[in-house]
């Protein structure tokens, strides 16, 4: 074995040599024709574990989104081909399965992942192989652009198309306050998960102005079995309002065993509740729960008609949020592919040009017109929507970006 | 204050019910059966989904969910157990080979939607969901300021009378003698004429039926049934109760049931935050300094 030794080396040598050179014989003719190419894209989801209840419909919205595209001439004549892993929901399994991708395919951008802890792992991952990420449902803070937090310069390749809970949570306690006027909460909030931790942060800092006195914060584990205890300590302060930032089936049996133990007041939250799942999930014992969306069915921006029938031909069921984010996603990649002038030959150079030509989308989405700020955010409108008690949202009212 | 300890009482009977089936299976077989959370989850499913799916009652399908663990029991026993013993495999082995059953089962769970062959059994993959509204009658009194659910008073009803039943039998009946038998020394058993290996089936038959009862109390109780309840909720808790009671007797498990509900929720009351399983995995690390053989274990002795 061991004579055996340089022999491969020198093989292996030549065999990369070999590819060296036509790598860059393959870039100096780089010509501009994507006809019968394929644009390689990969999506990080949780599509089982606690954000299970939001990866599916992600992923949902994706793949019609690149049956359109393809059934419809591709971009530019190239083939779009997702190829979507499940996280698990686990942070370290999310970077296990990115650094997987990264490394093996010829993939030129990457979705996801769901959760914001996660994406605390994944993104700074892709920045430092220099791939271009567009997370399409994570609203923590410190996403975009500081990927790097607590180092605060800017990540050049991550982005976003979801509504942060920055702008979400205070826009949604404004308008329940103008309407109700109450005087008192109390915070339920997962303390071991970074987006919930975080959206009850943005509640601290927000019902001050408001004139609501938070009379508790109720801290909890993620992996809390029984609901009853935390909901028993919040309802015995008797508030107006019980504010949740929690994800997964969380908010939903919250309600339910706030409501069981007599509780009527009003519930407030963030983006956990936007999806069909969590409101199906609460039944009666939602209806009125009230969250700032990044999306609303009936939206009236032009292409979210069409979204909303293939979606519904396609599937047999409404679409929530989280599809439109990930459609909207995979046609932002999709419109910065077509002016991106890639190569198909030198993967890295591709995976640049199509950054750049990122930061200059300028779309119809389900989400409206689409642009990303200067820190690869979302400014965009901001939909009030409550629970239907079951399994929908109605719409409050909606409010204009600032 | 009142209102939390009746919440310790109700979360302590799941945990006392589910750790009953472990410490039985452990007391008897010597083997750490890690698939009783599996047939706990699917206790639950398998209820949800006579219920939700296919409109029976409540209450037999609850019964048909039991018997069906039940004979997970034995599932349990002629695959992942008995194969080994034959071979006569250190205990390890069996260990993981329930490990095994018990992925096996949630991956069944987790990955069944509409068209896929499990369908009939589960829809909603890896997402969590809870009976149909109305499925269960659940009247909620307001007595005092407390509030006292139906279903809640039903699970601490059948759980009480569930652990004495077994007590009974385990103490004054043939089968119980011969399971006590069994436990102490498996050889001088086969000596004395016990079929050894029809009292290990009977054993995880008893053992899974009350597994699934917890656990389809536990979805109805706390409107949670997904793939995952009993990988996250009760696992690591049972076995935490399991030894805090001593392994393998079954007082023990039920004490310790209550005392880990107890424990979890006092120390959510007081400290107030998600410290709660911390100081609960505290009181079972002082328990095994100062006391290992736990609250009613018998050094070797006497088990059951």
């Amino acid at each position: 074995m061991r004579m055996r030794l340089p022999g491969i080396t020198v093989a292996v040598a030549l065999v990369l040599a070999a590819c060296g050179s036509a790598t860059s014989g393959g870039t100096s003719t780089s010509s501009s024709s994507y006809q019968g190419k394929t644009i390689n894209l990969g999506a990080i989801l949780s599509l089982t574990g606690a954000g299970g209840v939001y990866g599916p419909s992600s992923r949902k919205g994706m793949d019609l989104a690149v049956e359109k595209i393809n059934n419809s001439g591709g971009v530019n004549g190239a083939k779009l081909a997702l190829d979507t892993e499940d996280d698990a929901s686990d942070k370290a399994q999310s970077a296990q399965v990115a650094q997987r991708l990264i490394q093996q395919g010829q993939l030129l951008a990457l979705l996801g992942p769901t959760l914001s802890n996660s994406a605390v792992a994944v993104h700074p991952l892709a920045e430092s192989f220099k791939i271009p990420i567009l997370a399409v449902s994570t609203t923590g803070i410190h996403i975009v652009p500081d990927c790097n937090y607590p180092k605060t310069d800017p990540c050049k390749y991550v982005f976003r198309d979801s509504l942060g809970e920055e702008a979400a949570i205070p826009a949604n306690i404004k308008v329940y306050s103008q309407k109700a006027h109450p005087k008192t909460g109390v915070l339920l909030v997962a303390n071991d998960d970074k987006f919930s931790s975080d959206g009850g942060k943005i509640v601290q800092g927000a019902v001050g102005q408001y004139g609501i006195q938070l009379l508790d914060t109720v801290q909890f584990s993620k992996t809390t079995a029984d609901f009853a205890p935390p909901v028993t300590r919040a309802v015995q302060k008797n508030p107006d309002v019980i504010f949740i930032t929690s994800l997964g089936g969380i908010p939903a049996k919250i309600m339910i065993e706030a409501r069981k133990q007599g509780f009527t007041g009003q519930f407030l939250g963030g983006n956990g509740f936007n999806t069909a799942v969590v409101s199906k999930q609460a039944g009666a014992a939602g209806k009125g729960a009230q969250s700032g969306s990044g999306w609303y069915i009936n939206n009236t921006f032009p292409s979210n008609a069409a979204f909303v029938k293939a979606y519904r031909d396609k599937y047999g069921s409404d679409p929530d949020q989280f599809a439109a984010q990930g459609y909207a996603g995979i046609l932002i990649l999709a419109d910065s592919a077509k002016r991106a002038n890639l190569t198909f030959t030198d993967t890295a150079g591709d995976r640049t040009r199509l950054r750049d030509a990122m930061e200059k989308v300028n779309i119809d989405t389900p989400l409206g017109r689409f642009q990303f700020t200067s820190t690869h955010d979302v400014k965009q409108t901001i939909w009030i929507i409550q629970m239907d008690g079951a399994g929908g949202f109605t719409l409050v009212t909606s409010v204009s970006p600032s | 204050m009142t209102q939390q300890l009746l919440n310790a009482i109700f979360i302590g009977s799941i945990y006392a019910l589910f750790a009953v089936g472990y410490t039985l299976v452990f007391g008897v077989l010597d083997v750490l059966n890690l698939a009783h959370s599996a047939v706990f989850m699917l206790g639950a499913v398998i209820t949800y989904s006579l219920v939700a799916l296919h409109g029976v009652p409540f209450i037999f399908a609850a019964l048909v969910a039991v018997l069906v663990c039940g004979l997970l029991g034995l599932v349990i026993e002629f695959v992942a157990l008995r194969p080994l013993r034959r071979r006569n495999a250190p205990p390890i082995s069996a260990l993981i080979s329930t490990i095994g059953l018990a992925l096996i089962f949630v991956a069944i769970v987790e990955q069944a939607t509409p068209g896929t062959l499990f369908s009939w059994l589960w829809q909603d993959g890896a997402n969590s969901v809870r009976f149909p509204t109305g499925a269960v009658p659940n009247p909620t009194y307001h007595v005092a300021g407390l509030t006292l659910e139906g279903t809640k008073l039903g699970i601490l009803a059948t759980s009480v009378v569930l652990m004495l039943v077994l007590g009974y039998v385990i103490r004054f009946t043939q089968v119980g003698r011969a399971l006590r038998a069994v436990a102490e020394n498996r050889r001088a058993a086969t000596l004395l004429g016990i079929d050894v290996d029809r009292i290990f089936a009977s054993t995880l038959f008893l053992s899974s039926a009350l597994g699934g009862l917890a656990g389809l109390l536990f979805g109805l109780a706390l409107s949670d049934i997904s793939p995952y309840i009993g990988r996250d909720q009760v696992e690591l808790k049972g076995l935490a109760v399991i030894v805090l009671g001593g392994m393998g007797s079954i007082p023990g498990a039920v004490v310790g049931g209550y005392l880990l509900g107890l424990i979890e929720v006092l120390a959510f009351v007081r400290f107030g935050s998600n410290v709660e399983a911390g100081v609960a995995f505290a009181a079972l690390f002082l328990m095994l300094v100062l006391r290992p053989q736990g609250l009613f274990g018998a050094r070797l002795k006497e088990r059951l």
